[in-house]
């Protein structure tokens, strides 16, 4: 019996937990409705329901992040924001409920840093290279890293383990889960994305983005979710520590991936790509900090 | 973090105004210009930086508001020596020792590393630095002090040099002298000051002779040919905000030269903000752990490949 079968019902035990709000189901349903006949006024019942949601809502639709927009109705961040952009984040609040504030091995903030950050670049750079979809690039670039927290769930002490030891010798995370799990969130991931029913797209991503060629649907999403993580673990927003590591980006593997659909990546200024990495830092902390600190999260 | 142009004092002290508006799209339009000819980005969360800069020129040429003096820049027939003046608001205090230590520390834990292990294979033991535009010295002390630390671990058996090169007479003679305040020392550690540095006066420490000896220092210009093509055998190449200065001709002039002087393996450093874009396409763009490097590949290469 492999360590994977010994984990997979732990996972599916996660899909009764009572923290998993009732949301996602009518949400999901809500958009799957065409874009132009969502029932706007259902979703904005839905994230009214909870508070959490509607101060993350707001934070994001008044971020420079976003546009800024002024807004202080629910309905005018729903607007200003976009129907994707609100299921985005009705997945990463719901996502964050699954796990216990007492049992984060990466911290709660370090994580949602890295996934928001991801996410932007995802979507900044499908916009770039003209990847026909931005918001489901930075869906996508939100959750890829989803079995980190199915790890920290199912395997809570071995997993503070697991990240101490990744930090420790500087390598990458997955392959530091790989010597200690015998498993990486990569796998962990799929199977929380396929109880989530994700879609297929999404689930490529979150199985694959650390072993891109393997992917058979999504190449392109991979690709680009891949080289966005790579650039925010390389700019202060990975896992909470630097992997010693020096990366030809336009040389790896992804980049001819991503190159076959979208050659406007060969003209992509890399350099200016990364410097904006930099000047989002500050707002994406703050952003952060102000809807997943655990004291913010325990007010509401 | 390395967010060095913020914590210049100047910046701290102009932060955003209700006279800058910032939302003026005038703004993106300099940082535009600046970008494409000096190679310096601000991001849209950093124009405020910008601004500041724009504040000091705009109040000595008397122009009321961004948009008059995006005309300075562009328009006049003064544009190209108003444009000098305002990168040299923009790189004012970017110099002092230790100001990008997320550069020594990819240099320290994966750059240095290969270059030894490739050039240990070939039975070589010698490393070649060059600082090009090293301006009043900072940067070459800061390496030979980097590289001095390393010489029982990482460099033991290995003898290293930096070649420090500036255009300037009078930068040179600050360069030689190596004589500095506290603003150049801000980030050096007491322990380094009193290991390399003596006193000078009461305010003030010189370099002390073991850095001396390590660095040589010469008058180059970075766009003269015959004097570009003796320097080969570089390992590692900066060359900071010095490119910024140049037009697009002589920018691809001296990365040329540097293609030719760096050894294959080698890097080459720029400013944290610069970017060559659009001006080498040779050097490919390596990331490390907040810095970025240039780096000419080895013979046979092949993209793709994992070091």
């Amino acid at each position: 019996m492999s360590l994977l079968d010994v984990i997979r019902p732990r996972i599916r035990a996660l899909d009764a937990m009572p923290s998993v709000p009732a949301i996602v189901q009518p949400l999901a349903e809500l958009l799957r409705e065409d874009p132009d006949r969502v029932n706007l006024d259902k979703v904005v019942e839905l994230v009214s329901y909870d508070s959490t949601l509607v101060a993350q809502c707001l934070r994001m639709a008044n971020s420079p992040l976003f546009g800024r927009r002024d807004t202080e109705t629910v309905r005018g961040a729903v607007l200003a924001l976009g129907i994707k952009r609100v299921e985005a984040i009705v997945l990463g609040c719901c996502l964050n409920r699954i796990v216990p504030p007492d049992k984060w091995a990466l911290d709660a903030l370090t994580f949602w840093r890295h996934c928001l950050g991801c996410a932007l670049v995802s979507s900044k750079m499908a916009r770039l290279i003209g990847y026909p979809d931005p918001e489901k690039a930075y869906l996508a670039g939100l959750l890829h890293d989803v079995g980190i927290l199915v790890n920290t769930v199912t395997c809570t002490e071995e997993y503070r383990r697991t990240i101490e030891q990744a930090r420790r010798g500087r390598i990458r995370l997955h392959e530091s889960e790989q010597q200690s799990l015998g498993f990486t969130h990569c796998r962990s991931g799929a199977i929380l994305a396929e109880q989530w029913k994700f879609s297929l797209d999404v689930r490529a991503v979150i199985e694959f983005h650390h072993d891109v060629v393997k992917s058979v649907t999504a190449r392109p999403l991979v690709a680009l979710v891949h080289l966005s993580d790579l650039l925010c673990r390389l700019r202060e927003l990975g896992y909470g520590y630097y992997e010693a590591i020096g990366v030809d980006l336009a040389g790896d593997e992804a980049w001819s991936m991503l190159l076959e659909s979208c050659p406007a990546l060969a003209k992509m200024d890399l350099a200016r790509l990364t410097l904006d990495i930099d000047g989002a830092m500050d707002e994406i902390v703050s952003v952060v900090d102000a809807v997943f600190r655990p004291e913010a999260i325990a007010a509401k | 973090m390395n967010r060095p142009i913020e914590t210049v004092e100047t910046a701290a002290k102009t932060a955003p105004t209700e006279t800058q508006d910032l939302r003026d799209p005038s703004y993106l339009k300099i940082r535009d210009v600046v970008y494409q000819i000096s190679g310096i980005y601000h991001p849209e969360e950093k124009l405020y930086l910008l601004a500041a800069r724009c504040a000091r020129r705009m109040t000595a040429v008397k122009a009321a508001t961004p948009s008059e003096y995006l005309d300075h820049l562009t328009v006049r027939g003064s544009r190209e020596a108003e444009l000098r003046l305002l990168l040299n608001e923009i790189t004012i205090g970017e110099t002092y020792m230790f100001r990008s230590p997320q550069q020594l520390e990819a240099l320290r834990s994966v750059i240095l590393p290969q270059i030894l292990q490739d050039k240990a294979a070939l039975g070589f033991k010698r490393l070649h630095v060059w600082s090009a535009g090293c301006s009043t010295g900072e940067e070459p002390y800061t390496l030979a002090m980097f590289l001095l630390e390393l010489k029982e671990t990482l460099l033991c058996g290995w003898t290293f040099d930096i070649l420090a090169t500036d255009l300037n007479d009078n930068s040179l003679v600050a360069a030689k002298a190596g004589i500095y305040g506290e603003y150049a020392l801000r980030s050096t550690s007491d322990l380094l000051r009193r290991k390399y540095f003596k006193t000078y006066d009461q305010n003030r420490l010189q370099a002390g002779e073991e850095l001396k000896s390590l660095i040589r220092f010469d008058r180059v210009n970075l766009t003269d040919d015959s004097k570009m093509t003796f320097l080969k055998g570089m390992d590692l190449i900066f060359c900071c905000n010095v490119l910024i200065y140049f037009d697009l001709a002589s920018k691809r002039k001296v990365m040329q030269h540097f293609y030719a002087n760096l050894l294959p393996g080698g890097y080459l450093f720029l400013g944290h903000a610069e970017s060559l874009y659009q001006v080498d396409d040779r050097f490919h763009l390596m990331h490390f752990p907040g810095a970025i490097g240039y780096w000419k590949p080895p013979v046979g290469y092949v993209a793709g490949v994992k070091r």
